[in-house]
């Protein structure tokens, strides 16, 4: 289950994820933005600087043109000097002939020739040209500055912009020219007007940012055009200063523009910081700048900032997104994997449980010099259908295997019921075939799930080695002797599926140091990755070796698994290894007195050759010895009717075989019988007492014994 | 055990196969016992494929053999392993029947 905690714990995670995300993004942007600084900045420097070129070489057109008109007037004016009305005409010309010029004058140096003051002025006045004088008391041109400063200079001279407050209120500046005559003394100066209206539209219209705005200067400082018109020629740039938040880099400013330098110098004005690209216009002292407010240059860039900064948020958004998604996924994932975690556990006690129903102390029968067992259960998933079990009662060890159609937990389930069945009816039964009988009855009964469990069940009595067994549908056991072989079993049919079903019981001896092998299809049917069987040879190599019960299961276990390699364990394994060391050097056969347990005798005679290595004549021979003997019990030592016990013991000693056969019956000396006349005639021929003489041929010796109740008659074969 | 029985006129040719010992011998007692009509002309116990007999079969066969004698008929018995000539030596039953 999740807490708040889990939850608090994978949102900040994610949180943490997004954050450091953000500050990767950040930092690019950064970088980014201050690169765009940069090239946006060189941009608006190139752009001020060109557009200042521009306007540079504009005005330098008028001032040039101006300059002309005057230069090209002092030849005539100088020549006019003698007439001085004829001045009138000069000054006329200049502006007749120049469309820049607005207005022009030729005044004479007072004194001059003992002249007085003569200024005769020429303007445009609509379309035509009209005169004024100059040389009025209350305009008293000598004083003007137009006047005074070329002959200072001896040179041409720009004047500071003027308004003009004849006509029109109209800003004014004007180029004058000192002519001297023949003798070389000053006599006049030439002028011509211009109006710099025009001046205002070109720097007003020229802007290189919708919101950048030009400022011109003039040579004393005072603002000429500026984008607020009632500044223009009222306010000096000084008065800016003061107001200035940055006065250092405003007077920087001032005096880098006032003394004819070019450049950029930053300002800050009204809480914002304009870049001021300057440059001065040669000849006429002004200075020309253009104002760009950084916000204006960065506007795209902070554009741009905004955009990266939303696509940056979406994508963190979106980062946000998936984390959580994936957060919610690796969620259900873990919930799954404790759910599946969950199930593993209890299937996990599911196998303890059923791994403590089947005997699961090795060796179980530690106390016992008869027997020596061992027995696993390697389940293919966690809980197997595979089943053993095994318990001694009235010294006889019962046991069973089985193997559940199916895995996991349905056949488990089933499992545990046939185990338990198993325990409940042997435990007052004797009979194999009866114990199958009654489990298959009540699985039969109750099986609506179509399950089925091939089963197996031996009866082995440890005094004489004596083997019941009944099967259903199992695969035969091994014998384990000098050799192996399969047990002869009746197939019959498994547990669960016919209702009623006659089982039949089977037996055989075991014989001193007999081992039997039971195993699961688990096991010869194991396959490695190349879906190869282990198969039947496989497992007689490895049974081949004599070794103790455990060594031989644990011999198995490992040759399955080195031969199955990574494949996965495809069915449970379960294996019983049983082996038999009673009736120390001897064995027991038990027989009725039934004529039709005369046939047991030839399996036991199997035993017998093959732990002696008689050969099958002698065996042959032995059996027939035996049999007579048995026969004579059953027909003359019980009534008729009369059930009792025969028991045939064997002794294998060096060089002789002996038999001993004991019943409870009345006493019965088979070798008091008189000999039988083997040459008699056919017509003599008696047809008892043949059996008595082939004992009494085929054996060395055959002694009879009446004890305790017993008739005992033991019979000695030398070999 | 099972007793194969072939007749041809006056021969009758039995096969015995598998063992004979007590309880087989109870279980083909009656087809033996039938057999003895034919003891008037000659009855063959084919034993190739006899793998044991005890004393039990050997009186089937000597019940066979008297009632030839009563019959004036002939018993012979055919294709014996050694393990049961052994036995017929033993119990004298060489003597008793012609051996082929």
């Amino acid at each position: 289950m999740s807490t708040l905690g889990d939850k608090l714990k994978r949102v900040s995670g994610g949180l943490m994820i997004v954050f450091a995300a953000a500050l990767a993004l950040e930092a690019t942007n950064v970088v980014q933005y201050l690169y765009s600084q940069k090239v946006l900045r060189e941009e608006a420097k190139k752009r001020a600087e060109t557009q200042l070129e521009t306007n540079r070489i504009r005005i330098m057109g008028v001032v040039d043109q101006a300059e002309a008109a005057v230069r090209n007037s002092v030849w005539i004016a100088r020549w006019c000097l003698e007439v001085p009305d004829s001045l009138h005409v000069v000054a006329r010309r200049i502006v007749e002939d120049n469309p820049v010029v607005v207005g022009s004058t030729v005044a004479l140096v007072p004194g001059y020739k003992g002249r007085g003051p003569f200024s005769p002025y020429a303007f445009r006045d609509g379309d035509k040209i009209s005169f004024a004088s100059l040389a009025t008391e209350e305009y008293n041109y000598p004083s003007h500055e137009w006047f005074t400063k070329p002959i200072e200079l001896g040179a041409g001279y720009w004047s500071e912009p003027y308004f003009d407050e004849g006509g029109g209120n109209i800003l004014m500046t004007t180029y004058s020219l000192p002519i001297t005559d023949a003798s070389g003394t000053v006599a006049a100066v030439v002028t011509a007007d211009i109006s710099l209206e025009w001046l205002t539209e070109m720097i007003t219209d020229a802007q290189v940012y919708p919101h950048s705005y030009g400022i011109v200067l003039s040579r004393a400082g005072q603002v000429m055009v500026s984008p607020i018109e009632t500044l223009s020629m009222r306010v000096s740039i000084n008065d800016f200063a003061d107001k200035a938040e940055d006065k250092d880099s405003f007077d920087s400013l001032s005096r880098s523009m006032l003394s004819g330098r070019s450049g950029n110098i930053p300002i800050k004005a009204g809480g914002k910081v304009s870049q001021v690209f300057f440059a001065p216009v040669a000849r006429t002292g002004w200075s020309m700048s253009i104002v760009i407010p950084d916000e204006e240059i960065y506007r795209n860039l902070k554009r741009m900032g905004l955009m990266v900064s939303l696509l940056t948020i979406l994508g963190l958004l979106l980062l946000l997104f998936i984390l959580r998604a994936v957060a919610e996924k690796e969620k259900s994932y873990r919930e799954l994997n404790e759910k599946k975690g969950m199930m593993e556990h209890e299937l996990m006690i599911g196998r303890n449980i059923q791994q403590s129903m089947i005997p699961h102390i090795f060796p179980p029968f530690p106390e016992r010099t008869d027997l020596d067992m061992s027995a696993c259960l390697v389940p293919a998933k966690e809980v197997g259908g595979d089943l053993f079990d095994f318990y001694i009662r009235d010294e006889k060890l019962f046991f069973c295997i089985g193997d559940v159609s199916g895995k996991g937990v349905p056949a488990s389930l089933v499992m545990a019921v046939t185990r338990s069945m198993f325990r409940t009816v042997s435990g007052h039964e004797n009979n194999a075939a009866k114990i199958v009988r009654s489990i298959n009855d009540s699985m039969s009964d109750m099986n609506d799930s179509n399950m089925f469990v091939t089963f197996f069940v031996g009866i082995l009595d440890l005094k004489t080695g004596h083997l019941c067994y009944c099967n259903a549908g199992h695969n035969p056991p091994l014998i384990l002797t000098d050799s192996i072989r399969q047990l002869d079993v009746m197939p019959n049919v498994a547990l669960g599926i016919i209702p009623g079903m006659e089982f039949v019981e089977q037996e055989t001896d075991l014989l001193y140091d007999d081992a039997l092998f039971l195993y699961t299809d688990g096991l010869n049917e194991a396959e490695n990755a190349a879906h190869e069987q282990f198969g039947m040879k496989r497992m007689y190599e490895v049974l081949h070796t004599r070794r103790g019960a455990q060594a031989h299961l644990d011999a198995v276990v490992s040759a399955v698994k080195s031969f199955v390699g990574d494949a996965p364990q495809s069915d449970d394994l379960t294996m019983l290894f049983i082996h038999f060391l009673g009736g120390a050097n001897g064995h027991i056969l038990h027989l009725n007195n039934a004529i039709s347990e005369i046939s047991r005798l030839e399996g036991f005679m199997v035993h017998v050759a093959s732990e002696t290595g008689i050969d099958p004549g002698t065996a042959s021979a032995i059996n027939l010895a035996l049999e007579e003997a048995v026969a004579n019990v059953i027909d003359y030592a019980y009534p008729e009717g009369v059930e009792g016990p025969v028991e045939l013991e064997f002794k294998n000693t060096p060089r002789r075989l002996t038999f001993i056969l004991t019943d409870e019956g009345k006493e019965f000396d088979p070798t008091a019988a008189p000999e039988v006349d083997i040459n008699a005639d056919v017509e003599h021929r008696r047809i008892g007492g043949l059996g008595i003489h082939l004992v009494r041929s085929i054996m060395d010796s055959v002694s009879y014994l009446r004890k305790d109740g017993k008739n005992i008659l033991t019979m000695i074969k030398n070999i | 055990m099972e007793v194969i029985i072939n007749k041809k006129g006056q021969e009758t040719v039995v096969g015995l196969v598998g063992r004979l010992d007590t309880p087989a011998s109870i279980e083909i007692a009656p087809q033996i016992e039938d057999l003895k009509e034919a003891t008037s002309g000659t009855v063959i116990l084919d034993c190739k494929d006899l793998e044991y007999i005890s004393s039990s079969g050997l009186r089937l066969f000597l019940g066979l053999r008297k009632a030839a004698a009563e019959k004036g008929g002939k018993i012979v018995v055919s294709n014996i392993s050694p393990e049961i000539r052994s036995v017929f030596m033993m119990t004298g039953f060489l003597n008793l029947f012609e051996i082929r």
